[in-house]
């Protein structure tokens, strides 16, 4: 069990800096994910904590150790791949059991390792077979067995799930989960999912262009977004961003409202919409609108709500639920 | 099941259709007229080129025949017999397999250790990966002719080395014991770029992810090149393994200009054997007959590295 710590980190490949200057500490035992864009350094970032990459200055701290010079293997940690990265030429057992063979652990404990990831991740039936004879989901599994094994303090992921399809996608989150829970191991966790990031982690970390805009607990990105970036990040549909004279303020440059923060009547409202476009997903109902002299406005509604693409609406945003967001971009302290 | 049903006619689905059923409905998707207009360059080409010498070769081993004229004098199995009581044959094969050997089990780890140093895409990289290319891109007429100059203890470079070392100059390709051995350090320096390149492509098509799980695993580098590199580019090695074989049975334009097979027939292959005793002494039959015995070797070697290793490679 470890906190990671990172202090004042910098990385440059040649004369492009991609992450400026970062400060971050992951606690002991927590499910923390990374989110942002692509290209933001969010590899980059997993790739210093392992040991991949150095950082151009700066430090990085495991378990208040400095590892910063450390090799990836005396670091305590483990990583699963997007790509698995498994050895081809090596049966399941074999991959799984590597680590462990490097370390010259002995024969019987080994065999009691592998057995119990093996039993852990439901992969009895497959420790024969070599990677290719196995489906996306197992060498998923497979990959992660080889972290198990070697009982790292932090286990790092960048994006593992992303080859799989929506349905394995969704297992394999829940054995995430609950391998968390029995393992209660520091797990660190990239990924672009938005439904990933907010059942995970205990702490989401919104990277944008190597920096860190936020972090916090899921709800508490959700309810209280501190920039107009994590505003429009966290959150799907994406959160209405619309200039302070939707609400007539001009200290306000931009306000943001949920979609499902917004009430729709057919007689009268705070702003005229046409619809444009309406999903509907079942449990519930995406309407895609134009407001009058404010632009693209997203409703979400009840499933059983019908609209009619072309349909003239009004609009009212709740107030409670406002977010309001000033010249500099950050949220401003007072209420709507 | 009804017999009468509509899809019979396409047989049922899963069963192989026959030739004719496939003509007959069609089905070759124009495979047939593209065999039949294709084949035929190849297969004359391979006829003319390949086929036709072998035979004619293969007729004349069986004639005392010096090249003029329609061989007569036929002599039946001798020429054979010859070859196998010929004590520089036995000398030249003995040399061959030498050269099979230097080149799996010195010239193919030099490669390997090479590649591996070089392998990445670096300018540095790319510099070195062009010297070590150099030698295998000059002909071997000028290869033999540079080396036999280097090797001259009167006026080449080992001669100034022997004079500023203050010793006597050494001339080995003149000496019945160092000759084959320099020869040797010819054919490997002017060989091993093709098998260090052979080894660079696999090399980069290894994911670097799989060295980086590797050395999270805890792999030393040379842990990482056993266990990860070298199982990964085992198929290169097994084809750049082949045409080690395969080009030491085949030495022979090296060798003319640095020892000409001397001193006193030490440094022969079975191909300046061939060339030796056969062409330039115009008995063509005999020479034949060497032919005969390299490409019965040859295509055995062939066929048994295909069955051996190449199949078990690639699945
Ligand atoms: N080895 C490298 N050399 C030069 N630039 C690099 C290198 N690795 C990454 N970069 C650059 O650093 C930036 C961040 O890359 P990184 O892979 O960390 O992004 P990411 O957030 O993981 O993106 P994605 O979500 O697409 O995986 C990119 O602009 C990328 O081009
Ligand atoms: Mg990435």
């Amino acid at each position: 069990m470890a906190e990671v710590r990172l202090q004042n980190v910098n990385k440059s490949f040649g004369n492009v800096t991609v992450i400026p200057d970062l400060n971050l500490t992951v606690p002991d035992g927590s499910f923390t994910v990374l989110v942002g864009p692509s290209g933001c350094g969010k590899s980059t970032l997993l790739r210093t904590i392992a040991g991949l990459e150095m950082p151009t200055s700066g430090q990085v701290l495991i378990g208040g150790e400095d590892v910063t010079l450390q090799e990836p293997s005396n670091r305590g940690i483990s990583m699963v791949f997007q790509s698995y990265a498994l050895y081809p030429h090596m049966t399941v057992e074999q991959n799984i059991d590597f680590g462990l063979r490097l370390a010259k652990i002995p024969a019987a404990e080994r065999k009691e390792r592998v057995a119990e990831a093996a039993r852990i991740l439901a992969l009895q039936d497959h420790l024969d077979r070599r990677p290719g004879q196995l489906s996306g989901g197992q060498r998923q599994r497979v990959a992660i067995g080889r972290s198990i094994v070697r009982h790292p303090k932090v286990f790092l992921f960048d994006e593992p799930l992303s080859n799989l399809d929506a349905a394995l996608r969704t297992q394999m989150r829940v054995e995430l989960a609950q391998l968390h829970q029995s393992i209660d191991a520091t797990m660190i966790y990239v990924t672009h999912d938005q439904v990933e990031a907010m059942t995970l982690a205990d702490q989401i970390v919104v990277m944008n262009a190597g920096r860190i805009e936020q972090v916090g607990p899921p709800m508490e990105l959700y309810e209280a977004p501190q920039t107009e970036f994590v505003a429009s990040f966290i959150g799907s549909p994406k959160m209405n961003l619309l200039p302070g004279s939707a609400i007539a303020r001009d200290d306000v440059r931009t306000v943001g409202i949920r979609p499902e923060h917004i009430l729709v009547d057919r007689t009268g409202g705070d702003w005229a919409a046409r619809t444009q476009v309406v999903e509907t997903l079942g449990a519930d109902t995406i309407a895609y609108m134009v407001a009058d002299g404010l632009g693209d406005v997203t409703v979400r509604l009840p499933g059983h709500v019908r609209l009619k693409a072309g349909e003239q609406l009004y609009l009212t945003p709740e107030r409670q639920n406002l977010h309001l967001f000033g010249q500099d971009g950050r949220r401003m302290k007072e209420a709507a | 099941m009804a017999a009468s049903a509509p899809s019979q006619v396409y047989s049922a689905p899963g069963r192989r259709l026959s030739l004719t059923e496939r003509l007959r409905l069609g089905l070759n998707n124009g495979r047939i007229s593209a065999t039949l207009i294709l084949l035929p360059p190849a297969l004359i080409l391979f006829t003319l080129f390949v086929m036709l010498p072998l035979g004619e070769s293969f007729y004349y081993s069986f004639f005392n025949w010096n090249g003029y004229g329609v061989p007569t004098d036929f002599v039946g199995l001798q020429n054979y017999q010859r070859i196998a009581d010929h004590s520089v044959f036995h000398v030249a094969v003995g040399n061959t397999v030498k050269i099979v050997a230097v080149s799996l089990f010195l010239q193919m780890p030099l490669a390997l250790l090479l590649a591996l140093l070089i392998y990445r895409k670096t300018p540095t990289n790319a510099f070195f990966r062009l010297v070590f290319f150099l030698p295998y891109i000059l002909a071997e007429v000028a290869a033999g002719l540079i080396w036999s100059f280097v090797f001259d203890g009167n006026y080449g470079v080992s001669a100034s080395l022997a004079q500023s070392l203050g010793t006597e100059p050494f001339f080995i390709l003149a000496d019945r014991d160092w000759a084959f051995v320099a020869v040797m350090t010819v054919i490997v320096w002017k060989y091993f770029g093709f098998h260090m390149m052979i080894y660079i492509a696999a090399l980069q098509g290894v994911p670097e992810d799989l060295v980086e799980a590797a050395r999270i695993e805890g792999a030393k580098r040379p842990q990482i090149v056993r266990y990860v590199l070298v199982p990964q580019i085992k198929p290169a090695i097994i084809v750049s393994a082949f045409f080690a074989i395969i080009g030491a049975l085949q030495v022979f334009d090296l060798i003319i200009p640095l020892t000409n097979g001397g001193p006193s027939n030490q440094t022969h292959t079975i191909v300046t054997y061939l060339y030796t005793f056969g062409l330039t002494r115009l008995n063509i039959g005999f020479g034949s007959a060497v032919g005969v015995i390299l490409f019965i070797v040859a295509i055995t070697v062939a066929v048994f590295y295909q069955r051996f290793f190449m199949k078990r490679g690639q699945s």
